[in-house]
């Protein structure tokens, strides 16, 4: 595997080099992206200026046949946090980049002026274009010149117009097995970093290329076929997520009173049941679309699906829990086609869903439009696409709209919005919120596998500092997991079947014929977080953003009478370890 | 309702509004289901992983106590981290200590009352039948709405329909006014289901 660096700002145009891995060796996906932000870009720099890097990698096992590794990471620093930033998706991509033989791709320096260029990568190699007759080309309609240009098995990472107008809720689109930019590596707005590299989409066309190959291709299988035996038996992986994706937890989280209702205003929606992960799951099979759906070959828990408007005809994917909440309930919308656009929109203009949900809330909490209005959001989300004053606003994400409006009600951690779950009701997930060197991410603490890894040792349930180590564990793990490009949803699997952990290892192990152990991946996960804690200390980070809005604090979630209680000191443990 | 067996799945989108049923109150979520409703105790155990007693999270069935008017949610397993938090026991309940349900005190009387019902997933396809045949009372605006939303192929399939005791017609069902009296109605579903 090797390193394809291309400096878009070099004299007469971008300049690529290859290089080897060298001190990268053995990395993939956030380890990598983290572990070459940390090191190369300067802390302090502009995020959209030439010094800061945006890189691209799959995890270490994608373009194998390993079953759920096609999960790509997009790393840099970040225009709305001002700190390291890992976000991934899923999509073709990373399979497709894997199997070119990169490990990364790295976007480096700035062009001189405006020009958007275009670059292609097949087995013959690597060619950048200017191309102006793509500018401002929405995500769609972008993808659809490509399958002109290129045909269709290929696969694509592109911005829409919030990337080229550089807004901080911008994605980076990535394609899905239909060559749809449905998959957006989204949180903490790369999507304008790659808008400053003035790049606007990146062809990858793998014909001629083979899987890579394991060092023990038997025992590689043999563990892949224990792998998939695991998921496929457990009832998160096997069944809830196939039948009704991750809006699944509407209902559930709804019922926990911690489902962030009118910009975090209430615990509950009394809409949830029309736009719950059930009714959403029997509306798409009764129009002809479908609630089970992979978002890569190679995903055997499919928990995607395919919507279709009133009259069949397709819309956009499976919406996801996150994002049917946030424009959804946080805006006080119940209708699941008002919410399905919505979707449409952000990834025809390539935007963050959440960051865009919870901006419109902020936004109706102002008096910019009542909450419940579909229509209105709708519009609000237009203005951002088109780029109007009000709309640049609004792509600059939630932080930057409650400053304009005035507003005290502002759920953010580093100026990143918060996602689905009301830190008061849920309050550990409020620690990672808090702590998160990413910002507010939920995904942060994901891989819950704290009692196979054993990460940061056991946990007293019942010392109130037990949280922060709970989050701890599980960030330290999410952290690994990211590492070898698997879709998180595994964790499930993982942590009720040791086997299918094992089996995870020894997947690792035969292909790279490395000996890992659970110790091993812990310390991956301790390392990566730990570049990208330095990263934020040299950024100019304290103590004092590692802390929810205050309003946490001071208002109580009406259903749960509660407050966020978990104290400023024990946050400032977390990292010690 | 008299019903081909494959359209029951019609009526449930009601499971997750939430519908009462009788039942003894002052026992224990898990005496409620298994001794109550005939639920066999592997499958509550095995497949009712995620609980909630009016809005609290349930580690411990044998604990907590129904009461009068109690709202009770039962879901499979949930993906996420937050899934997995809101999960019965499992060390990750720690973080979600402050909306756990605390038990019950064993004094709540032992006799008849109502109870919410909202089954939720995996939960509601397969405990649903087994609910709308020992009948369930719902709110009016529930079932008129969903009466009226339900397809041509769903009415192909429903053999007759009985209004107190009374057998009616299709219009006569759809015209709604059956209902006007009422702020609940108690549905049943016949037919082998
Ligand atoms: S489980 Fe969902 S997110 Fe994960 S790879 Fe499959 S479709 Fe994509």
């Amino acid at each position: 595997m090797k390193i394809l660096r291309i400096n878009m700002g070099a004299e007469g145009g971008p300049k690529m080099s290859e290089e080897p891995m060298g001190e990268y060796e053995g990395l993939g996906g956030r380890a990598l992206t983290s572990a070459i932000v940390s090191k190369e870009v300067p802390p302090l720099c502009h995020p959209l200026g030439a010094d800061n890097k945006l890189v691209i990698a799959p995890g270490m096992l994608s373009g194998t046949i390993a079953a759920m590794s096609g999960r790509i990471s997009v790393g840099c620093k970040s225009p709305l946090t001002g700190g390291i930033k890992e976000a991934n998706a899923g999509g073709q991509p990373s399979q497709v980049m894997a199997r070119l033989g990169y490990a990364a791709i790295v976007l480096e320096g700035k062009p001189k002026d405006d020009t958007l260029y275009k670059i292609f990568i097949n087995k013959d190699g690597v060619k950048v274009g200017p191309d102006k007759s793509l500018k401002m080309l929405k995500n769609y309609d972008l993808i659809e010149r490509m399958k002109g240009e290129h045909g269709e098995k290929i696969a694509c990472i592109s911005i829409g117009p919030a990337g080229e107008m550089k807004m901080a809720a911008a994605s980076v689109a990535c394609t899905d097995m239909e060559l749809r930019p449905t998959r957006h590596a989204a949180r903490g707005g790369p999507g304008a970093v790659m808008g400053a590299k003035g790049v606007k989409v990146i062809v990858l066309d793998d014909a001629g290329m083979k899987m890579r190959d394991p060092k023990d291709p038997e025992k590689f299988r043999e563990a892949n076929k224990r792998w998939v035996e695991g998921l496929k038996k457990h009832p998160v992986t096997g069944e809830g997520l196939p039948a009704y994706g991750t809006n699944i937890l509407a209902n559930i989280i709804n019922e926990a009173r911690a489902y962030p209702t009118k910009n975090f205003m209430w615990g509950t929606f009394e809409g949830t049941q029309k736009v719950s992960g059930e009714t959403q799951a029997k509306t798409e099979t009764d129009r002809g679309g479908s609630a089970t759906h992979g978002c890569h070959r190679g995903c055997t828990i499919q928990c995607s699906g395919i919507f279709m408007d009133k009259d069949g005809h397709y819309l956009t994917k499976q919406v996801e829990y996150e994002t049917v909440w946030a424009h959804g309930p946080n805006c006080g919308i119940d209708d699941l086609d008002t919410i399905a656009m919505l979707d449409r929109l952000d990834d025809e203009y390539g935007l963050d869903t959440i960051e865009m949900g919870a901006t419109i809330a902020v936004a109706m909490e102002a008096g910019v439009a009542d909450f419940g209005d579909g229509e209105a959001a709708i519009k609000l989300l237009k203005e951002v696409g088109e780029g109007t004053p009000l709309g640049r606003i609004l792509g600059n994400g939630a932080a930057v709209t409650g400053k304009v409006f005035g507003l005290e009600r502002v759920p953010v951690v580093k100026g990143q919005a918060l996602p689905a779950y009301d830190p008061r009701g849920i309050q550990g997930i409020g620690v990672t919120y808090a702590t998160s060197t990413m910002g507010a991410d939920h995904t942060s603490g994901y891989a819950v596998a704290t009692n196979v890894l054993k990460v940061g040792g056991h946990v007293d349930a019942l010392k109130p500092e037990g949280q922060v180590e709970l989050s701890r564990n599980l960030q330290i793990a999410t952290a690994a997991v990211d590492a070898t490009g698997m879709c998180l949803f595994i964790a499930f699997a993982v942590l009720d079947q040791p086997d299918t952990f094992q089996a995870l290892i020894d997947m690792i192990n035969a292909f790279f014929g490395s000996s890992l152990t659970g110790d091993d991946v812990t310390e991956l996960g301790k390392s990566i977080l730990k570049n990208e804690r330095e990263f934020n200390t040299r950024a100019g980070f304290t103590a004092q953003d590692d802390r929810l809005p205050d309003f946490f604090k001071k208002e109580t979630l009406p259903e749960h009478n509660l407050t966020f209680l978990v104290k400023d000191e024990d946050l400032d443990t977390l990292f010690n370890w | 309702m008299t019903l081909d067996p494959d359209k029951i799945q019609g009526f449930f989108p009601l499971l997750q509004c939430g519908f009462m049923v009788k039942v003894r109150i002052g026992c224990s979520i898990k005496t409620m289901l298994c001794e109550q409703f005939g639920l066999n105790p592997e499958y509550v155990e095995d497949r009712i992983q995620t609980i909630f007693l009016d809005g609290k999270t349930v580690d411990d069935i044998d604990s907590a106590i129904i009461k009068d008017g109690s709202t009770l949610a039962l879901s499979a397993a949930m993906p996420g981290l937050v899934g997995a938090t809101l999960r019965r026991g499992g060390h990750l309940a720690l973080l979600r200590s402050g909306i756990t349900h605390r038990g019950g005190r064993k004094s709540v009387s032992r006799r008849e009352g109502m109870v919410v019902l909202k089954l939720f997933n995996l939960v509601g396809n397969e405990l649903g039948p087994t609910f709308l045949k020992r009948g369930i009372f719902v709110r009016r605006e529930d079932l008129e709405g969903l009466l009226m939303s339900l397809p041509g192929e769903f009415w192909g399939g429903c053999k007759a329909a009985t209004v107190d005791g009374q057998e009616v017609g299709l219009d006569h069902l759809l015209g709604m006014t059956w209902l006007d009296n009422y702020d609940f109605a108690m549905l049943r579903v016949h037919g082998d289901l």
